[in-house]
């Protein structure tokens, strides 16, 4: 129709329509040809009207006629309503009215068995119903009806004038105020917004129901739940869904709940109620899929995956058990439609690192490609691009089609088939296409590859038609798939698989324009060429499929699974085709339905009949590898996170198995094992906390919490020392942790109670230096080990050899808290004192300078001078050592003193007087 | 989706001549029996108990009352009570104990045929906890403890029972037959007025501006007048209309995308939803006096009209609309 035909077309119904409004309707536009013209549906419901009334004579058809065409231009339009009698049972399917008058059957006997059960309880009157006010005083403080409306009629709303400018220099506030609160609020606020949720209570008290009232009541309270989720009110729908819950804690609810927070964008909460029904109901799909939903909206993609992957084992699984690798397809697919749902999430993160196989594989994307054509191929663009390695695709969903084509190139007989097998059918309607699109990268210059036995000016128009088939450019592909089928046919040529492809294709560009008639017969031919080709067979059942010819639509779809059960369109076209056959056929509908052709076992996935390279099975056997690494990392943090909300809830012990787990997946976890340290440490098992933090400290061994917890454990153990050691590397690496601090004063209080204690009971610890026999110590080299002496028996917590700074500050430490002076000197005379101000590090402090000092005086400087000479002449140069000369105490500077004055005295090759004495100004100030 | 398959029908369960004129009918909480009131042909008044058993209906008891019983409601009990309220052309308020006995609890004198709207609290039995204008039709909102009544001039009122003021009124033309709110135990929601010549309203109560009021969409049901409106105790956007024609129409109440909006100054004002047919029949040639809904069992409805017989309707596929 051109556009000046429906221009005067619109003119003449406008035209027609004023007539129309001013009188009759002409007998001339009473007329099939003019009503089918008409586009005016106010005008058409008045002819209608006319031709009704019977005035002009009775026409049945054409008022049938005019009554279609109004439905096809406004199908709610009030002429078309019509009066109808009563519907009786006899009306109805036999089988529904069955199932209503079974289901109101038994109704009246529960109804019944209540009425009995409830009499006794009748005493209670009043329970559960907290809204009933106090009852209003009547008389004096009710004014009466009369007053109340006719002051409200005299003061309406509506008439509140603005006030004039004069008006408000008379303005009195207070009385302004008292008239506010008053009656005559409503004019001064704005608007009044009756948000339902702010005076519900959350709760409700139902202690005097019987369990029976119980049920019924948080019926009530979920219903008006799902009305406030209806009408957007999230926040009132939690309210009664909560009511409702506080009740009777109903699995539905929760999981109506958990929408409703998903809907509020309170993830938490969700993630909660999902918890829940999870509990007592683990495979609870509905739950499953809102907690992926979660997941995905705090970030944590593989816990997703994880569950829509347990939706996926329940549902799909009905029908058909399905090989693994099918089942991952599918996952990723759902995913990808769940991130669809879910925008914030970065699709490639899941397309691109799940996906490592080496072919495209079959996801039934007819049914996709239909639904999303432009988002449904990125997936097969991930995986090609990791198969080849071919980078700098422009566009990452050809690069599937490029496999394809690269396929086609290797084994042009088999792969032209392009429709039973695996590996090729990933997209073939934009196949060969799209392949010399992603092949040349630069410029479609791939037109001529060849495509199967055609002769290249055939393979030419294929591929042209491939290329607009991608573009979209659906009826010119069209164009060029007809020129090479009746090119194909006219050279006699003797291929019925790429006669097949051709069909199948110009079949597709049907679909695309939505002529699905025919779609089918292109199917049909291409079909009788290749039986049970699955692509065929996939888009005729569409196309019955969206022409509402179901049964012949479910007939295809149940061959399409036949022959290859992992196509998920075709599994949910079934359940939804069934379930609407169903409604129309009543429970006989399989007795109606066409005969589902048995596939013979030669074409049921031939896939698998054909040898997979070695080259795919190595890809396979990657894949399956990552595949279980990425399982075991998806359980571990499943684990690892459960553990932690354990811990949370204080449940240890559980917590504690959990973390187990966890290590049993992943040895090499610093994490874990300070968490199960923590465990143990609340369950006071300090041993195993103790070996759980040196674990973590093998693998970690800066980790500030290994050390904390390994501070508690040695706490528990009574290891006071070793407790104050981790304590201070804690504090060493971050000064600024309290506990840490307190837990040091704690210790180092405890440790010395111990000391007191043991200084009581045992032999002294620190031997005075008296008892050392000097020649034994003269005796003694650096190098050489030492000899067994008493003091060893006593610094047998303490490492005389340390080999890196942080042991000796251990060591220093340890013999420091023990007050032991001559392990300190051991330690000492053990270092090379160049190395002196690297092993203190920044350690340095007032108290530890005494200590050496003292070290040094008391039992070294008898021994080895010069030796002390070098350590103070190194201790100089340490970090903080300024600083710690300045903290001395009046003692310990007194012993600072004393030792140079014992040095002076000494005679040693080593150093002279002058030496001493420049040393000696450095350390007194 | 709405293929003729989803369409909800309205199914004809059972079919119950009566001797009486019947005015009202109500479901009885929390069983499968209903009470019928209406007026003897000697000018009595009666009211029946019907109980639903087996695809008829059995009389369990009959109790009859000096006057004609125009009316009825099971409002003010509890679930466990289950006490009925009905008002008589005597002007007298009655409460009775279904299972007690023959004689009414106490009764209330009130006379409302002097045109006024009078709230009563069954605690108390002397004085009307409220008097307001002349209307009819009413319906109460636990919430807010309004009252809304219609008049036959076409004025709606909202009485605010707090304060005691006229919190909202407009005027629809036409007299007004019956108003409901769409539930009765929340914040108030919706409310559906409908009028003597066959068009309705529905009211979006949840946002009313300070001079426009509340967003409203109305609908040209039926050429007769629309009797009753009943909102489905189960899903509150579902009511069916009963007209003076003998026919139900069944309609679903849609909401917009956003109820609210702000006008040019900023005030927020409501914004009405769509009004769709759901289905409609044709049940008798007298008109459709009463109708209720089952509060137990979704979609079983009961409706009594002037051609003297109560009717036990179904309707399917509630739960797909």
């Amino acid at each position: 129709m051109s556009v000046s035909e429906v221009a005067s077309l619109l003119n003449q119904d406008n035209s027609s329509a004023t007539i129309g409004h001013h009188g009759k309707v002409p007998v001339e536009h009473l007329d099939y040809g003019y009503i089918e013209k008409c586009t005016h549906t106010k005008y058409l419901e008045k002819i209608l009207r006319e031709l009704r009334s019977g005035e002009e004579g009775m026409y049945p058809h054409l008022i049938q006629f005019c009554e279609d065409h109004l439905r096809t231009l406004d199908p709610t339009s009030r002429a078309l309503r019509k009066e109808q009698p009563i519907a009786t049972a006899g009306s109805l399917p036999t089988e529904e009215w069955t199932e209503i008058s079974q289901d109101l059957q038994q109704w009246q006997e529960e109804a019944k068995d209540y009425e009995m059960s409830r009499r006794p309880s009748a005493m209670f009157h009043n329970a559960g119903n907290e809204n009933i006010p106090p009852i209003r005083s009547s008389g004096a403080s009710v004014p009466l009806g009369q007053n109340a409306a006719s002051k409200a009629k005299k003061d309406p709303p509506k008439r509140a004038l603005p006030r004039d400018y004069s008006q408000w220099d008379t303005f009195d506030v207070d009385r302004e105020c008292e008239r506010i609160d008053g009656n005559v609020s409503k004019k001064d606020t704005p608007a009044v917004i009756n948000s339902g949720h702010v005076n519900i209570k959350p709760g409700v008290d139902v202690t005097t129901l019987t369990e029976k009232d119980k049920l019924l009541l948080a019926d009530r309270e979920k219903d008006k739940g799902n009305e406030a989720f209806r009408a957007s009110d999230y926040e009132e729908a939690v309210v009664y869904y909560s009511r409702s819950l506080s009740i009777v804690p109903a699995v539905a609810v929760y999981n109506n709940r958990a929408q409703t927070q998903i809907k509020l964008k309170h993830w938490h909460r969700a993630l909660q109620d999902c918890q829940r029904v999870l509990e007592q109901e683990p495979l609870n799909l509905k739950a499953l899929l809102r907690r992926a939903t979660v997941f995905q909206h705090q970030d944590r993609l593989s816990l997703a995956a994880e569950d829509l992957r347990a939706v996926l084992h329940v549902e799909p699984h009905n029908a058909t058990a399905s090989d693994v690798e099918g089942d991952d397809d599918v996952a990723t697919e759902d995913e990808e439609k769940a991130e669809e749902h879910a925008r914030p999430v970065d699709r490639r993160q899941l397309a691109g690192g799940e996906e490592s196989v080496v072919t495209p594989v079959e996801r039934g994307d007819m049914g996709n490609a239909q639904k999303k054509p432009h988002g449904g191929h990125h997936g097969d663009g991930a995986s090609a691009d990791t198969n080849h390695g071919s980078t700098g695709h422009f566009r990452r969903g050809r690069g599937g089609s490029w496999d394809k084509h690269k396929a086609a190139g290797e084994t042009p007989g088999k792969a032209a088939n392009g429709t039973g097998k695996r590996g090729s059918t990933a997209s073939e309607h934009g196949g060969g296409g799209g392949g010399s699109k992603g092949g040349g990268g630069s410029a479609g210059v791939d037109l001529d590859a060849p495509c199967g036995a055609l002769p290249p000016p055939l393979a030419r128009l294929k591929n042209e038609g491939n290329l607009l088939f991608k573009n979209g450019q659906f009826s010119d592909a069209l164009g060029k798939y007809s020129q090479a089928i009746t090119g194909c046919t006219d050279s006699g040529l003797d291929s019925p698989e790429d006669l097949c492809i051709l069909y199948s294709n110009r079949a597709a560009c049907y679909l695309k324009d939505g002529n699905s008639q025919e779609c089918i017969q292109d199917c049909t031919r291409a079909l009788e060429l290749h039986p049970f080709s699955l692509k065929p067979l996939l888009r005729r059942a569409i196309a019955y499929d969206s022409m509402e010819r179901y049964r012949n639509a479910y007939a295809d779809y149940k061959t399409v699974l036949q022959v290859d059960d992992s196509v998920q369109a075709a599994h949910n076209s079934v359940n939804r085709i069934t379930r609407l056959l169903i409604e129309q056929d009543g429970p006989q509908w399989r007795e109606k339905l066409p005969d589902i052709p048995l596939v013979p076992l030669s074409a049921q996935q031939h896939r698998r009949e054909e040898p997979p390279t070695a080259e795919a099975l190595q890809a396979r056997a990657d894949r399956t590898a990552s595949d279980t690494a990425r399982r075991a990392e998806v359980r571990f943090n499943a684990l690892k996170l459960e553990g932690n909300d354990m811990v949370k809830k204080g449940r240890f012990q559980d917590a504690l198995g959990k973390y187990t787990e966890c290590l049993q997946l992943k040895p090499g976890e610093c994490t874990v094992y300070t968490n199960r340290a923590l465990c143990y440490l609340k369950m006071e098992r300090f041993a195993e906390a103790k070996q759980d933090c040196d674990a973590a400290l093998r693998l970690e061994p800066t980790n500030k919490k290994a050390f904390y917890r390994r501070a508690l454990a040695n706490k528990g153990l009574k290891d006071y020392l070793a407790s104050s050691a981790d304590l201070q590397e804690v504090l060493q690496q971050d000064p600024g942790v309290q506990e840490a601090e307190k837990e040091l004063e704690e210790v180092t209080a405890l440790l010395r109670q111990s000391l007191d204690a043991g200084a009581g009971a045992s032999p002294p610890t620190a031997k005075p230096r008296k008892k050392v026999p000097i020649t034994e110590v003269r005796s003694a080299t650096d190098s050489t080990p030492r000899p067994p002496s008493q003091e060893v028996d006593n610094t047998a917590s303490i490492n005389l050899q340390p080999a890196d700074a942080y042991e000796f500050g251990q060591s220093l430490n340890a013999a420091r808290s023990q007050g032991n002076a001559a392990a300190c000197a051991q330690l000492l005379s053990s270092v090379d004192p160049e190395q002196l101000p690297q092993l203190l590090g920044n350690q340095l402090d007032g108290q530890a300078l005494g200590f050496v000092v003292e070290a040094l005086d008391d039992h070294l400087l008898a021994r080895d001078p010069g030796r002390v000479y070098r350590l103070l002449r190194h201790l100089r140069t340490a970090d903080r050592f300024t600083v710690a000369v300045m903290l001395l105490e009046t003692a310990e500077r007194r012993r600072v003193t004393q030792l140079f004055a014992h040095l002076s005295a000494v005679q040693s090759a080593d150093f002279t007087k002058d030496d001493v004495l420049n040393l000696a100004n450095k350390y007194i100030i | 989706m709405s293929t003729p398959f989803e369409k909800p029908q309205i199914i004809s369960h059972i079919q119950k001549s009566l001797n009486y004129t019947i005015f009202d009918s109500k479901w009885i909480p929390c069983s499968a029996k209903f009470v019928c009131l209406g007026n003897l042909a000697r000018g009595t008044g009666v009211m029946q108990i019907y109980e639903v058993a087996r695809g008829e209906l059995r009389l369990v008891k009959e109790i009859e009352n000096a006057k004609p019983l125009k009316c009825g409601t099971f409002g003010a009990t509890s679930l466990q009570q289950r006490h009925i309220a009905t008002g008589d052309f005597g002007g007298n308020l009655n409460i009775w104990d279904l299972e007690a006995g023959e004689a009414p609890l106490y009764s209330i004198a009130t006379g409302s045929r002097d045109g006024t709207v009078k709230v009563w609290d069954p605690r108390q039995k002397d004085t009307p906890v409220a008097n307001m204008e002349p209307g009819e039709g009413h319906a109460f909102n636990a919430q807010d403890r309004c009252v809304c009544a219609g008049y036959d001039n076409g004025d709606i009122k909202l009485f605010d029972l707090r304060n005691m003021s006229v919190r909202w009124e407009t005027n629809i033309k036409n007299g007004v037959c019956c108003v409901e709110f769409d539930r009765k135990d929340i914040n108030m929601n919706k409310l559906v007025a409908t009028s003597l010549e066959g068009t309705f309203h529905v009211f979006d109560m949840r946002t009313q501006h300070p001079t426009k009021g509340f967003a409203s969409v109305s609908e040209k049901g039926q050429k007769s007048t629309i009797w009753q409106v009943r909102h489905l105790p189960q899903n509150r956007d579902v009511f069916m209309t009963a007209g003076g024609a003998g026919n139900l129409h069944l309609w679903k109440y849609d909401y917009p995308a956003q109820r609210s909006k702000e006008d040019s100054e900023g005030v927020s004002m409501g914004v009405a939803g769509t009004v769709n047919l759901l289905q409609n029949v044709t049940l008798s040639t007298q008109p459709i006096a009463s109708l209720d809904w089952s509060p137990d069992k979704k979609g079983l409805c009961v409706c009594s009209a002037f051609d003297q017989s109560v009717r036990v309707l179904i309707v399917t596929k509630l739960n797909r609309v």
